[in-house]
């Protein structure tokens, strides 16, 4: 199913979903921008929003949550388990990178162990994706089998053509979605024709390459070469700038804050560049930082692809180029992996 | 900045090879994005001629010299300079393990006032072009002067020291940034306006916005503890899991332990991915010092540092 709406029919369109859904759009908080709770009124984001700073991962993982608290009282400690969240959730805008990297978090949360805090928040939820007009000099995504119109992790796919929205059917949540809304009109053949010509050009924008031919193999075979990670992570400053706004990391720490009588357990972004964050009471088997460094790459395009069936954890959302304090890019360091060593040359 | 500047690096950067004087230098290459720089290590001298100096050379290099055996070359601008003396005078570094090239700096663009100025993103601008009191912004079809002074990093207008003055050799003649100190220290001049409750209100909003990625603290070349507060879990100091108040006092304490040796170079805000405005928290505990202490961090490699010297006159000024 393929519909178009006016892009000053959005607001209502909004408002007709709000009434099964909470719905998430991109919003601007102080400097940066990231996906919050949409405030009923403003459309304004659709116009100036490129990609969120923080990943769309925050509505499901946020920065910290509370596991449980407790508290003493006469006949013991009582517990007290955040409940499940009533409404469902609708993402409206997310960006192709950030929808694929939820499809990796959504194995990451529940391979081995379920994780009841994040599938709970990304239960029922429906990702209503936006095709990138603009992408920056710092995407990659086209190298890791995504693109600026890619719709294979989203509900609806919508792309701006001209002040209209054409909006694609990709689930049956989606197809229900978009059917018997008003504002909608079923699209031509030549709104069809000029989407894909829309969608053309902007892969094309897509520039920056990432060669990942045999790249876990590669980084296998280079993962005892010291000097060649210690060459790679010169620069870096082990802070958690790209791990915390990568849309696929997940790593985390708990902690108890606790007061006379009650406490909270919370839950809290961890990074894998941090030297506490392998350190235990005899020793730190990543003290150094080139094996920090090595970590952070290995998981992303060698041990996640070894556990879930060859999918680099990498998107190619370009935001740890765009953020990091020292311009250290992933894709320079993918590129300079060493070919696969071949057994003749073994 | 100018290519005669990289020239000239970039020969003095050989002949230091050449003549066996460093193992390797510490310099800037052209970034990954548009309008950007970042760190470089070159080995050799056939490698020199990766080295660039541009209007965008932002972070103080300063940091990697803490952790590099052998002797290191470093270019350095004049805060990073300072950052260096700093550091030498806290024993972090040995004067004669290093030699500094020094860079006569006459101000960093800031790209992202540039980006707000005239509503592009830094990859939608083809070209950014330095004019004498101006800079030449071409976008497509359009082109656009902007004064120099609205784009330049805020602490550049307040710069105490543009050319170096403890380095082994300047690459070229003495150059100074425009100097606008009330527009540098605007936004600290606005929140001293304030009510406490509005301020307290003001640095809640910012704060809340903090992930504790640590980037600030990181790239700054004087927080070099091995063992920061923040992670001590006996006692804990702050509570891992991020809120506005235990992040404040993050940089509460880190703003006064910097005091002294912090040389207003601007790496922290500039690496804060949340735009919280860090610099205006140690810039004025750098104007607190100058003020109580008569003191400008990094100025005198002989010096002893601020927090480990004492006058009798200090008593007499600030204990009454």
């Amino acid at each position: 199913m393929v519909k178009k709406i006016k892009q000053a029919d959005i607001g209502k369109l909004l408002e007709r979903w709000a009434k099964d859904y909470r719905i998430f759009v991109p919003s601007r908080d102080g400097e940066i921008t990231r996906f919050d709770r949409w405030d009923g009124k403003d459309t304004g984001f659709l116009s100036i929003y490129r990609n969120t700073v923080v990943p769309a991962k925050s509505v499901f993982f946020p920065v910290k949550e509370e596991m449980f608290s407790y508290k003493k009282d006469s006949t013991g400690y009582q517990l007290k388990v955040p409940g499940p969240s009533m409404s469902k959730k609708l993402l409206f805008g997310i960006r192709p990178c950030d929808a694929s990297a939820l499809a990796m978090l959504d194995v990451a949360f529940k391979e081995g162990y379920e994780d009841p805090y994040y599938l709970e928040k990304r239960r029922d939820t429906v990702l209503v994706g936006m095709t990138c007009l603009r992408p920056y000099d710092s995407c990659f995504c086209t190298s890791l089998g995504g693109g600026p119109g890619e719709s294979k992790n989203v509900d609806i796919m919508m792309t701006q053509v001209g002040d209209e929205y054409i909006l694609e059917g990709i689930t049956q949540k989606g197809e229900e979605l978009l059917a018997g809304v008003e504002y909608f009109t079923d699209a031509s053949e030549a709104d069809i024709s000029r989407l894909r010509s829309v969608k053309e050009g902007a892969l094309k924008q897509i520039t920056r390459k990432v060669n990942v031919k045999d790249i876990t193999q590669r980084i296998y075979d280079v993962i005892e070469n010291k000097e060649f990670w210690e060459t790679s992570a010169i620069k870096c400053v082990s802070c958690g700038v790209c791990t915390f706004f990568c849309p696929t990391c997940y790593c985390f720490d708990i902690s108890d804050e606790k007061e006379k009588g009650t406490g909270i357990r919370k839950r809290a972004w961890d990074s894998c560049q941090f030297p506490v964050y392998t350190k235990m009471p005899a020793e730190n088997p990543r003290e150094e930082k080139w094996r920090r460094v090595r970590q952070k790459v290995a998981h992303k395009y060698a041990y996640f692809p070894t556990l879930y069936g060859g999918t680099i954890s990498c998107t190619g959302c370009g935001r740890c180029i765009r953020l990091c304090p020292v311009s250290w890019d992933i894709t320079a360091v993918i590129n300079s992996v060493p070919e696969k060593v071949t057994t003749e040359s073994k | 900045m100018d290519k005669i500047l990289q020239d000239n690096l970039r020969k003095e950067v050989k002949a230091l090879f050449e003549q066996k004087k460093v193992d390797l230098v510490i310099g800037y290459e052209t970034g990954p994005t548009k309008f950007t720089t970042t760190p470089v290590l070159i080995k050799n001298s056939e490698e020199a001629d990766r080295l660039v100096i541009n209007d965008f050379i932002t972070s103080n290099l300063a940091k990697m010299l803490v952790k590099i055996k052998g002797k290191a070359g470093i270019v350095a601008k004049g805060c990073d300079s300072r950052s260096i003396v700093s550091l030498i005078q806290d024993h972090k570094v040995k004067r004669e393990n290093i030699v500094i090239i020094g860079v006569p700096c006459s101000g960093i663009i800031d790209v992202g006032k540039i980006s707000r100025l005239i509503g592009k993103e830094p990859d939608e601008i083809d070209d950014i072009t330095r004019e004498k009191d101006a800079v030449l912004v071409t976008s497509g079809s359009e082109k656009k002067s902007l004064p120099l002074k609205e784009v330049l990093y805020e602490h550049c207008l307040a710069c105490d020291l543009s050319t170096p003055a403890e380095c082994d050799v300047l690459i070229g003649e003495p150059a100074s940034p425009p100097l606008d100190k009330v527009a540098s220290l605007a936004k600290i001049n606005e929140m001293e306006k304030m009510t406490a409750e509005q301020r307290w209100q003001y640095w809640k909003e910012q704060m809340q916005r903090c992930t504790r990625c640590y980037a600030c603290r990181n790239v700054c070349p004087v927080c070099y503890c091995e063992r920061c507060f923040v992670e001590e879990s006996e006692p804990q100091w702050i509570n891992i899991a991020p809120n506005w108040q235990d992040n404040l006092i993050f940089q509460v304490i880190r703003s006064i332990h910097v005091a002294g040796r912090c040389t207003d170079c601007g790496n922290c805000e500039r690496a804060c991915p949340v735009g919280i405005p860090l610099r205006s928290l140690v810039r004025k505990m750098y104007d607190i010092v100058d003020e109580m202490f008569h003191y400008k961090a990094g100025t005198n490699k002989d010096d002893l540092p601020l927090m480990a010297s004492y006058e009798t006159r200090e008593a007499e000024e600030l204990i009454r």
